[in-house]
């Protein structure tokens, strides 16, 4: 415990510098930490670059040209309207970063409010919250995802919508989670007792001790949220065509399958690979952000 | 050690498990039908659904029938009947010594109790039927139906499944006052070649042969109607013999199936069409020019010779070839982009510059190239056509309202006239799920479609249907695409397979055996 | 507390939680676009059909109204009729019911015969090989999407090779029917045909299920195990000379098994979403598939109906699991 709590903050900057200073290093000597980072790094690029990377546009159809094989003009054949896969792959990584980054975003932004807000304010905010995320949580993600965007008409906009409606009670809960040990600990009582505002106090001592596992949890999750929208779009609530979101493709792929088996194996390798890539991130995050996992080797 | 040897057991267990169900092969006498749609109910009064005629069709007869392999009609529970000269009765005289499946008595009484019945239901099923007024029993073997006004393609609905007769010994299953239509879900009461002998939900519909038919009885002892989801997976069942038949696979299943060993693909034309509404109460459709401009910015071709591998013909008008009353001679439209450009033009959006809607379902998967072929085409005139994808049912009910610019379709005929596409596609009164799904109305149209249910002289009726047909295709009241071929795969054992134009997803099992 | 107030209270606590859950699927179902009433009827049914038919299934009252007679029918075991089936829900599921629980309790427990000694072995033989390679396919196993693996599976297993077979539960004649599980039919009957044929159909489908919960159980016995080595009494154990063999399977297991068994309990959830889209790869008629076919044509008693059961297994799997990790860890009751 420290004995000067007004220095505390600064003691607290140096300290976390050098940690990062110490993961940084951690993390360089693992291959599956940097593999994690380089496959996001290329999705990123993709999505961004799409546009120049892209061999053809994604939506050119060429009638006569439908279901040809893997070849040098069409490195990942074509689909059914003679459209290139590897073009529609990359333009559907811009899809899958999409729906990530905006899931996430919106469900860390909802949960980490409505989860301090429970934790720090307790009494009926807090339950009214907790209940209401008990039962969200009460649903199978993928089941109750489905009732929503079934309900609100196939589209690529409500399967976000859904995703957002179930997944913010966990981030609820991990930040009123984070709230309540906080609340404990002692110099959080001192510098009450001392007179630092409640607003200071959230600002600079609450809300960073969240974020770790906030970020933890969010950054395990970007895979989730990607396999959860493929699915959806595989059995035909999500992305409706022409986009080319790799649920769909393969979903499209599927009655090919015997004879065109290109189709639905391109899109469904990018899937693996992407989502592989963010929860290798995600392991890495949390071997260099959780506290509670380090240990030796 | 333990953990080794048990794993060891394991996995002889499980080899052994999978040599057992190896290549599959035929069990004589039974055959295996692969269906992609699965049924709600087995009861004739209720359902509205080809995947339910399947089986429902052959536990039941009707008072005629249609003729193995054509579109007329012969005699069934009725050995002969007549039309009164102002075509308002009908008087069937009934077939003598027949039994129901239940043991009652066939007779006139068990005739009124079917329409009794049918219109105390009332029910979708109900509707083909409105046209009539009452049913009389005149003697135990004969029957007068009378019309609420002459309807002359009314006697060919009496052969379609809608017309199936209902045993009145369902009356002792009765519950509340259902008409035993809970009992009917999931058996069956006919007279007819198969009976329902077993139902397990999601796998599979049994039908046993009956050997008390008052015909030749069938040659098959079982068929089973296995429930297969996926056209994939239906294709793969085939292929290793343990499904015997099975229809609706994509086009380029099909063709990819014609050279394997031990299969046979039958393709024959057939009145199924496929084409698309535009719905002529909403802005920019409601203009004529804009839909012919449309009609002329379609690549026919491509959707014919590429998505449908020539499996399909150019719709000529809005009666499909094979039908008395389609006329050769009708105006077909063809990719003129210039023209459609000179269309839009006149009609005051030169370079196009508004956007359409056009809607479809995942359930025919051939409707999603079609749509991007049109959104092609659309963009060349400068259309900007917004595809959107529905669920079957929320599909339909927007076509109900009105709620739509445009959408894919398709459509089959209950019965074997012309008017089964004249007056549901063009009748004013019949706007939405219906059948005039463009939501179109002209007067003129309007006259000659009713004329033509009425007309008795068939030389004036060819001429009223020659008239429809030309207004129909320069008013361009729909998208007339495709008239498709039917086809259905099987495998080289099974035998005696007739095709009937107007029983489309009814194979005839009773004619049907199994020879290997 | 003592375990029976803790019991009870959390059973009290679900409530609330299920009232939420039917409240919720009833919003839904009501935010459908389509008149429900329509769709009953069919195409050609004039609009006193129509009109007879909302009567009937109480479809022009409000809404609360609606609810109120739902919550009412649900109390006397009645969850309504499926619009398309025109048989009680409550039929159609216990129809379907079976197929699912036979496929995700084979997963379950593929995941924990194959997952317990996989993740010992690869604690004990950490960073060697086999421990590398267990590691890879894990972090592939949880990034696969399931209806890729199960298609890809069965374009192998089925088509190219055919040792494995094809879609749905079973090929050739059913089983007398007692539960509705193929296999324990099967075995009661003494089917042996019919055994292999349903062991054989459930391989493909239940190993798609379960790779992905598979993986996690093999990572979290791991990581476990290596903990519980990590203890000191483990190294006292072992310093006193006592068989490698004795020191693993006595203390380290029994240690490493709770989270273990916790990770699994919660997993029940995930599998019943992954059942969804291993049912529709595989052709298997369960409740999973069944919800799909009510969501796609707007059957929503049949889509609240199934939701509520789906939601109320689950909520049963959660309490159980909580229950019991209650009783082992006195810490938990606050």
């Amino acid at each position: 415990m420290h004995l000067s709590i007004l220095e505390s903050g600064t003691e607290e900057k140096r300290s976390r510098n050098s940690e990062w200073r110490r993961a940084v290093h951690s993390l360089r000597k693992s291959p599956l930490a940097v593999l994690g980072f380089v496959i996001t790094g290329v999705l990123i690029v993709l999505a961004i670059f799409a546009p120049f990377l892209a061999p053809y546009s994604p939506t050119k159809m060429r009638l006569s040209e439908r279901l040809s094989p893997p070849s040098s003009s069409h490195i990942f054949g074509t689909d059914d309207v003679g459209r290139d896969i590897l073009s529609r792959v990359i333009y559907g990584s811009r899809i899958s970063l999409r729906i990530c980054t905006v899931v996430v975003g919106l469900t860390i932004g909802i949960g980490t409010i409505l989860g301090v807000a429970a934790g720090y304010l307790g009494g009926w905010v807090d339950e009214l919250i907790m209940r209401i995320s008990d039962v969200f949580l009460a649903f199978p993600a993928l089941i109750l995802a489905m009732a929503i965007a079934a309900a609100l008409g196939p589209s690529l906009d409500n399967v976000i919508l859904a995703m957002v409606v179930i997944w913010w009670p966990r981030y609820a809960r991990v930040a009123r989670g984070q709230v309540l040990v906080l609340r404990e600990i002692d110099y959080m009582v001192a510098a009450k007792a001392i007179g630092i505002s409640g607003g200071r106090t959230f600002t600079h001592h609450i809300l960073p001790n969240c974020i770790s596992p906030i970020l933890i949890q969010a950054t395990l999750d970007l895979g989730e949220v990607l396999l959860t929208a493929a699915t959806l779009s595989f059995i035909g609530f999500g992305a409706q065509p022409p986009t080319p979101e790799w649920g769909a493709m393969i979903s499209l792929g599927r009655n090919y399958l015997r004879d065109n088996w290109w189709y639905a194996t391109f899109p469904g390798l990018a899937i693996l690979v992407t989502v592989m890539g963010f929860n290798l991130l995600g392991d890495a995050a949390r071997d260099v952000l959780d506290p509670r996992l380090r240990r030796g080797p | 050690m333990f953990r080794r040897s048990l794993l060891v057991m394991l996995s002889i267990a499980l080899v052994a498990a999978f040599s057992l169900t190896a290549l599959a092969s035929p069990e004589d006498g039974v055959l295996v039908f692969g269906a992609t749609g699965e049924l709600r109910t087995l009861d004739p009064h209720v359902s509205v659904d080809n995947n339910a005629w399947r089986a429902i069709y052959y536990c039941y007869d009707r008072l005629v029938e249609f003729k193995l392999g054509t579109t007329e009609l012969v005699p069934g529970l009725a050995t002969s009947w007549d039309i009164a000269d102002d075509g308002l009765t009908y008087t069937f005289h009934l077939r003598k010594g027949i039994k129901f499946i239940d043991g009652t008595p066939f007779n006139a009484e068990a005739v009124e109790f079917n329409f009794d019945r049918l219109f105390g239901m009332g029910l979708a099923p109900a509707g083909t039927f409105g046209f009539i007024d009452k049913v009389e029993v005149v003697d135990d073997y004969t029957v007068n139906i009378i019309l609420k006004e002459a309807f002359i393609p009314g006697i060919s609905s009496f052969a379609t499944d809608q017309g199936c007769i209902v045993s009145p010994g369902v009356m002792e299953h009765e519950v509340a006052g259902d008409w035993g239509q809970d009992w009917l879900t999931e058996h069956s009461a006919g007279t007819g070649p198969f009976y329902v002998d077993e139902w397990t939900h999601g796998i599979r519909v049994v039908l046993a042969r009956n050997d008390n038919y008052w015909s030749e009885p069938a040659k098959l002892e079982k068929v089973s109607i296995r429930y297969i989801p996926e056209a994939a997976d239906l294709r793969m069942l085939l292929e290793t013999g343990e499904v015997d038949i099975g229809e609706k696979l994509t086009v380029d299943q099909i063709e990819a199936m014609k050279g394997t060993a031990g299969i046979t693909v039958f393709e024959a034309p057939s009145f199924c069409c496929h084409y698309v509404y535009m719905n002529c109460q909403k802005p920019y459709l409601n203009d004529v020019r804009v839909r012919q401009a449309i009609s002329y910015a379609i690549n026919y071709r491509g959707i014919i010779d590429d998505l449908w591998r020539g499996t399909a013909t150019q719709m000529r008008g809005p009666i499909p070839v094979g039908l008395v009353g389609h006329d050769k001679n009708v105006f077909q439209y063809h990719q003129d982009l210039e023209k459609a450009r000179e269309l839009l033009a006149d009609a005051g959006y030169p370079g196009g510059g508004f956007t359409l809607k056009i809607m479809h379902a995942p359930v025919i998967p051939e409707w999603r190239p079609m749509a991007l072929v049109i959104q092609e085409g659309l963009a060349e005139i400068g259309i900007k056509l917004e595809i959107e994808s529905y669920a079957w049912a929320t599909l339909r009910d927007k076509l109900n309202k009105g709620d739509f610019d445009m959408s894919h379709g398709y459509w089959t005929p209950d019965y074997a006239d012309a008017d089964m596409f004249t007056w549901f596609w063009f009748y004013s009164q019949n706007w939405g799920l219906a059948g005039n799904r463009s939501w179109y109305k002209n007067v003129v149209m309007d006259k000659l479609v009713t004329q033509s249910r009425i007309e008795v002289d068939p030389d004036k009726r060819l001429g009223i249907f020659q008239g429809i047909q030309w207004i129909s295709v320069s008013d361009a009241v729909y998208l007339y695409l495709l008239q498709t071929d039917y086809q259905i795969v099987m495998r080289d054992w099974v035998k005696g397979y007739v095709y009937n134009p107007m029983l489309l997803n009814m194979p005839n099992f009773p004619g049907m055996y199994i020879e290997k | 507390m003592s375990p029976l107030t803790y019991i009870i209270r959390r059973i009290f606590l679900v409530i609330p939680i299920i009232l939420g859950v039917l409240s919720i699927t009833f919003l839904i179902s009501h935010i459908v676009p389509g008149d429900a009433a329509q769709l009953m009827a069919g195409p050609r049914a004039t609009p006193e059909i129509i009109e007879r038919i909302r009567h009937e299934h109480g479809l022009d009252r409000p809404l609360y109204v609606q609810f109120g007679m739902y919550v009412y029918e649900l109390f006397k075991g009645n969850l309504g009729k499926s619009i398309l089936t025109r048989r009680p829900v409550l039929a159609d599921i216990v129809d379907y019911f079976p197929a699912t629980f036979e496929l995700t309790t084979a997963a379950m427990l593929l995941t924990i015969i194959a997952g317990i000694p996989l993740g010992i072995i690869s604690a004990v033989h950490k960073d060697r090989i086999l421990d590398q390679l267990s590691r890879l396919s894990s972090v592939i196993g949880v990034s696969m999407p399931i209806f890729w693996l199960g298609l890809l599976m069965m374009l192998f297993f089925y088509v190219r090779l055919g040792i494995l077979p094809g879609p749905g539960r079973i090929g050739g004649e059913l089983p007398a029917h007692v539960t509705g599980l193929f296999t324990i039919d099967s075995l009661l009957s003494g089917n042996w045909r019919a055994l292999a044929d349903s062991l054989s159909h459930l391989a493909m489908p239940a190993f798609a299920l379960g790779y992905a919960v598979l993986a996690r159980v093999v990572r979290m016995m791991r990581s476990s195990m290596l903990d519980v080595f990590s203890q000191d009494y483990i190294q006292t154990a072992r310093a006193k000379g006592l068989r490698e063999r004795g020191v693993i399977y006595k203390h380290a297991l029994r240690n490493a098994l709770i989270p273990t068994l916790t990770v699994i309990g919660l997993s029940y959830g995930e599998l019943l979403g992954g059942a969804v889209a291993t049912e529709l790869i595989f052709a298997w008629p369960g409740m999973a598939h069944y919800v799909v076919g009510s969501m796609r044509t707007l059957d929503f008693p049949a889509v609240m109906g199934v939701t509520l059961v789906i939601a109320l297994v689950y909520i049963l799997v959660n309490l159980l699991v909580d229950v019991s990790y209650a009783f082992i860890d006195p810490r938990i009751r606050y």
